[in-house]
């Protein structure tokens, strides 16, 4: 119980709840379960790149790509399905072009040893550029009803995208909890000389994380391109600061190996619930970044007082057990 | 620093390059060797360069700063707003530059103050001044105060706040001979930036904190004050490139330079700082910035549209780190190699 208290997941959580309940409080129409859904909803694509980018930053690197990989999968996506590509086969286009965008950061960064940061930008550029190379810079309209659809299926009132949404988050968490493969994120995060020690395939690993990261980041691609019925060229642009941000709210530290799928997700839908929840109180929503900026900030903040006031609390307890003999608590 | 050195520095290679690049671009397209117009180029640039620069610093200390990007449009829209309240164009400058200063102090305390990573500060900055950019002129309009200049709102989405006075623009559309002012203020900062680098205590300090802030605290150095002035002065540049930008597109804008934070940081990685601290020099970081600069411009003027550039230039990134990055690991093979075939040897 102690350590759910303590944990980012029921910190970020709580906030969330309250948020909800304030904003609620003031606007009763928010209570309705049909903005609730909306939200999930909305949530879902910033959700989606959220968890690709947290493999990738469990195992202590980082990824400011995703966003354009999203674009370009979309841009793949809406291209073949103009060309006449039946959707499932577009779809798996789509998929395949995001993995194949993580690879190639991943070659860069385990083959070419290109720290993460610098491989990522210049690949942050090389998608966004060759999007437009694609399309010659117009928006991809008029895409085929059939991709429209799925957006319009649902089940017991919750889309079907949203569903997708929690069967991937439920496998995420099942992977990283459960199996030991997957395991290996963490430990290489934690420790990347002492996984190698222990003969773990910390490159593989590492190669792993930003496939998954471009997977992902396509699975939204088809989301959002499914929800609007278009692709516009700014599509998903500077999500992949929001997808860190999200990471990082909902505990996922930058220094590696710490943080789960459901702290991830958690985080995203907070940022993008600020959006509804400023609309629902009435403030205008230019106001987003700076709240969510402002959020960011002071959850990092009262994270580190909490973190250093537990580790002198310790450091002190285990002092005066040391001075009066006893066991060391 | 004698000659052989600088002949096998990166700055040194860099100047080829850069010499090279001029001389490719002028025999494909003879407009290049004429040197009013190259230094004229330079204007669509030197906000890079003012960003950059200082943003070596925080590089030099293992940190980073994102949030310049926003900076640049925080700058700029209090500039606009302050000369709409009837404030002299260079009293508002002044303002705008000193809410770069305290935009700058603001992440440099979050970074000094907490052991949380300058990356995720700076992001979470990265947004708030973005915000209160966007924010501000809407919340002052509400208030009573016309923000939006004489034009309106649907004139200030559109294009800004505009109007600015003639004696502003002048400061980036001036020159000295055929030197604009802009890229002589540059200059200027580059070499304040570099004695304060090479030949301070706080200079030497900041490669000290980037190679090992462990042995930088125990050696008595003040960490948290080095550090909170390096991010002060990455704020001041950021600030000064937005104001600048603001006076070459004689509008008040808060997007301004929300589309510079890739070339910002390649310029300061190829100009040889390393993104893990300890490395890197204001001067390479100029060349690096030219090198680039002119790239963009002479590939602009053989057609090759803004979206191929964005390509080349992250691909340049990208092999510039490889290549050194392999360049490293053969040369440590080489040492050990050395070192073994001495030992089997004797």
């Amino acid at each position: 119980m102690r350590s759910f208290l303590r944990s980012r997941e029921a910190l970020v959580g709580m906030l969330f709840v309250a948020l909800l309940v304030v904003t609620g409080l003031f606007n009763p129409n928010f209570f309705k379960p049909e903005s609730i859904v909306e939200i999930f909803n909305a949530s879902l694509t910033l959700v989606l790149i959220t968890l690709g980018e947290m493999f990738v930053i469990l195992t202590r690197g980082i990824d400011v790509s995703v966003g354009a990989v999203a674009g370009l999968a979309a841009v793949v996506l809406g291209t073949t399905l103009n060309l006449g590509w039946p959707l499932g086969l577009a779809v798996a286009a789509a998929l395949a072009t995001g993995m194949l965008a993580g690879a190639v950061n991943a070659v860069g960064i385990t083959l070419l040893r290109v720290p993460p940061i610098i491989m990522t930008l210049g690949t942050l550029g090389i998608y966004r550029g060759l999007m437009r190379v694609i399309t010659g810079g117009s928006w991809i309209e008029n895409l085929p009803q059939n991709i429209k659809e799925p957006n319009l299926w649902n089940l017991l009132g919750i889309p079907f995208f949203v569903w997708v949404g929690l069967a991937l988050l439920a496998l995420t968490m099942v992977l990283t909890l459960r199996v030991r493969v997957a395991r290996y994120f963490y430990a290489v995060g934690d420790n990347e000389d002492g996984a190698y020690l222990l003969g773990l395939p910390v490159r593989w690993t590492q190669f792993a994380a930003y496939t998954l990261a471009g997977l992902f980041a396509a699975f939204a691609a088809v989301v959002f391109t499914s929800q609007i019925g278009f692709v516009s060229m700014n599509a998903a642009d500077g999500f992949e600061l929001k997808a860190i941000a999200a990471n990082v709210l909902g505990g996922v530290s930058l220094t590696g190996g710490v943080g789960t799928p459901l702290g991830a997700a958690i985080g995203a839908l907070f940022l993008t619930a600020v959006h509804s929840m400023l609309i629902f109180l009435g403030v205008p929503g230019i106001w987003d970044n700076a709240f969510a900026g402002a959020i960011l900030l002071a959850v990092v903040y009262v994270d580190y007082r909490v973190r250093t006031a537990l580790e002198l609390q310790q450091r002190q307890a285990r002092i005066r057990g040391d001075l009066s003999g006893g066991e060391p608590s | 620093m004698n000659l052989f050195r600088f002949l096998r520095s990166w700055e040194f290679f860099l100047v080829v390059l850069l010499v090279v690049e001029i001389a490719v671009l002028g025999l494909i397209n003879p407009v290049f060797f004429n040197a009013e117009n190259l230094l004229y180029a330079t204007l669509d640039f030197t906000h890079i360069l003012f960003a950059a620069l200082p943003l070596t610093l925080v590089i030099i200390t293992a940190g980073i700063d994102i949030s310049g990007v926003s900076i640049m449009g925080l700058a700029s829209i209090t500039l606009g707003l302050a000369w709409v309240a009837g404030i002299n164009i260079f009293v508002a400058l002044a303002i705008a530059l000193l809410v770069g200063i305290l935009a700058g102090a603001f992440n440099g305390f979050f970074v000094a103050k907490t052991d949380v990573n300058p990356l995720v500060i700076t992001l979470g900055t990265l947004f708030m001044f973005a915000g209160l950019a966007q924010g501000m002129p809407a919340l002052l309009d509400k208030l009573g105060f016309k923000a939006y200049g004489s034009a309106g709102l649907a004139a200030y989405q559109y294009e800004g706040i505009t109007g600015l006075p003639d004696e502003f623009i002048a400061l980036t559309e001036g020159t000295v001979g055929i030197v604009p002012y802009p890229l002589i203020a540059v200059l200027a900062f580059t070499v304040l930036l570099s004695l304060l680098l090479h030949k301070t205590r706080f200079g030497r300090s900041l490669y000290l904190i980037g190679v090992n802030p462990k042995a930088a605290e125990y050696s008595g150095v003040p960490i948290r004050k080095i550090l909170v002035w390096a991010y002060v002065l990455s704020g001041f540049g950021a600030a000064l490139a937005g104001t600048m930008l603001t006076s070459y597109f004689t509008s008040a804008r808060a997007d301004l330079g929300g589309d510079a934070l890739l070339p910002i940081i390649t310029a300061v990685v190829l100009g040889g700082a390393d993104i893990l601290g300890g490395s890197g020099t204001v001067w390479g970081t100029l060349l690096a910035g030219l090198i680039l600069g002119f790239l963009r411009q002479g590939l602009l003027a053989l057609g090759v549209t803004s979206d191929l550039i964005q390509v080349v230039v992250g691909a340049l990134l990208i092999g510039a780190m490889a290549t050194k990055q392999l360049v490293h690991v053969f040369g440590e093979y080489r040492l050990n190699r050395k070192a073994l075939f001495r030992r089997n040897g004797r």
